[in-house]
């Protein structure tokens, strides 16, 4: 283009009121002519602006698909950053848990009483993800993080939760292919014993490591079952009948109850 | 902890005591710390990472007081109020290997609960550009060299521009170019904030520090300036040509002659040859240290 834009047509432009043919031409040609370009007024806090906007959106770092799934179903973006984030043993955590879970279900389907292994192995499953989700040994970055505001029983809870959503989702998965679970009641019987062995090592955390806590409850939870299982008097199933699940609400109520406890009087 | 005193000082410490088990790591610390940089300095084992740790809220105190910006950190919502305003980079930092260097500090900007998102990236870039990590900052933290993960740790610590930042060995693995460009950081921050810099690099305290504390054995052996502590080592430093003997802390210089120290108390056995010299922070750092664990 070799003419040039008069201050009668920056002015007609710069205001709208140029023709549309014009207009084109106009910003064809100001987008390689700089003397062109300064006839037009600039709003440099609105260009600076648009620039920072522009800049983020280029060089922000790309989510990963769990943090991206939690912001999609609505959920607050840092809280999806934190729960997307968990320690590096969390992914080793649930490959074991995928193939222990596999092999309860093998043994259910094809050995006899096979069925006790995922009896014995579906409350520890979300207690040995807990046990790893927070605290000095088992969070690489725990030095740096454990001093910051949400430190603490905050990061905590959401680092349990990140933990007992896929645990439980899973153990619900291979329960309800149990040849036992006719109905979705039935395959739910490990739920309140794992829930229970959960908020027992939450509320144990506050005097000893959370990891310990976890451990623990699970070696209990194991050698009582073992315990039954030898006896001629008892067996581990009792430990989940309907009248033992009773007992299993009110142990979770009442732990439920010391964990509100102490985040509202912290 | 026991009852608190009126104080007006960013970090008021009295009697502090830290045990683990049966071993003591603090006995009794006392000390008032406000804007400018403090040197921390003390051998391995001094109570130098400890005293840090309680500083930084990471470790509950076994006795003592202790105001953290007039909080106490021993309840949970001063705790926490505590933590927005305070940085922290411990010895050897730890990171999710994972992580870029710009998800990292982005994580940690949100458990610092820094703004939205935007106003949460602009700040990460900031940081990471004050410690010349920019062009590394979509770099998995596992790619990073030793020294770009310290300066990542720094950048993390430097988060919000905090009112107290505790660097616990900050120097380790930087390169004389980022030292120099870590004192200048450290020293436009301390304008405004509290800066407890805990070393083993006593031309680091040299260069930023106006005030040095030397711990031993848990305790507070020595608490000044620099030139005071330099002044304490006046008339117990020497050079001689041979070396005096055993019994010294003494060490070849690059000229073949020895420096030699000699604690308070301690008359020089062989006079001969011993010309006082002037001495050094160095000098004065191994003497109030003990000397006995000095160089031989």
């Amino acid at each position: 283009m070799s003419w040039h834009l008069t201050p009668a047509q920056a002015h007609e432009y710069a205001h709208h009121r140029a023709d549309e043919v014009t207009a084109m031409s106009v910003e064809a040609h100001i987008t390689h002519c700089a003397p062109c370009r300064d006839l037009l007024p600039a709003d440099e806090d609105w260009l600076a602006r648009s620039w920072e906007e522009l800049r983020d959106v280029v060089d922000r770092p790309r989510r990963g698909p769990v943090e991206a799934l939690l912001a999609s179903l609505g959920m607050r973006e840092g809280t999806a950053k934190l729960l997307a984030a968990t320690p590096a043993l969390y992914r080793s955590w649930l490959l074991a848990t995928v193939a222990v879970l596999a092999a309860a279900l093998l043994a259910a389907h094809h050995l006899p009483r096979g069925s006790l292994m995922f009896v014995f192995v579906a409350p520890v499953v979300p207690l040995a993800g807990v046990a790893l989700a927070y605290g000095r040994g088992v969070d690489p970055a725990h030095s740096l993080t454990s001093v910051t505001p949400l430190a603490g029983q905050r990061l905590l809870f959401l680092r349990t939760c990140a933990v007992l959503v896929p645990a439980l989702t899973l153990c619900m998965s291979v329960s309800l292919l149990l040849p036992s679970a006719h109905t979705p009641g039935r395959a739910a019987f490990w739920l309140l014993p794992a829930l229970t062995l959960v908020a027992g090592s939450l509320v144990l955390s506050r005097w000893i490591h959370l990891s310990a806590a976890s451990a623990a409850l699970g070696v209990l939870w194991l050698v009582a079952l073992s315990v039954m299982a030898v006896s001629e008097h008892a067996a581990p199933i009792q430990l989940l009948l309907p009248q033992a699940q009773v007992w299993w609400a009110g142990a979770l109520v009442a732990l439920l109850g010391a964990i509100l406890l102490r985040v509202r009087t912290a | 902890m026991t009852t608190a005193t009126t104080t007006t000082a960013p970090v008021h410490v009295r009697g502090l005591v830290h045990r683990y088990g049966t071993h003591g790591a603090l006995d009794g610390v006392d000390l008032d710390l406000g804007p400018g940089v403090t040197g921390l300095l003390g051998r391995n084992g001094a109570g130098k990472t400890t005293l840090l740790r309680c500083l930084a809220t990471d470790l509950e105190a076994t006795n003592g007081e202790l105001r953290l910006l007039g909080r106490d950190p021993g309840r949970a919502a001063e705790r926490t109020e505590i933590r927005r305003r305070l940085g922290y980079l411990p010895q050897n930092p730890e990171f999710y290997p994972y992580f870029t260097a710009f998800g990292l500090l982005d994580y940690m900007a949100v458990l610092k609960e820094l703004g939205g998102r935007r106003a949460r990236h602009d700040e990460v870039r900031r940081n990471l550009d004050r410690v010349g990590l920019h062009d590394r900052r979509h770099s998995r933290i596992r790619r990073l060299s030793g020294g770009m993960r310290q300066r990542l740790g720094l950048a993390s610590a430097l988060l919000g521009d905090p009112e107290v930042l505790l660097l616990d060995e900050p120097t380790i693995g930087l390169d004389p170019e980022q030292r120099i460009r870590f004192r200048g950081l450290v020293s436009e921050l301390a304008v405004h904030s509290t800066v407890v810099l805990s070393t083993h690099q006593i031309e680091d305290v040299a260069a930023l520090c106006q005030r040095v504390v030397c711990l031993d054995a848990g305790r507070v052996a020595f608490d000044g300036t620099p030139d005071e502590l330099v002044d304490r080592a006046r008339g117990h430093v020497w050079e001689r040509d041979g070396h005096p003997g055993e019994g010294y802390t003494a060490w070849r210089l690059a000229d073949g002659r020895y420096r030699v120290l000699t604690p308070a108390g301690v008359a020089p056995g062989d006079t001969d040859g011993l010309e006082p010299v002037e001495p050094s922070l160095e000098d004065a750092y191994l003497l109030i240290t003990g000397v006995e664990e000095g160089r031989r």
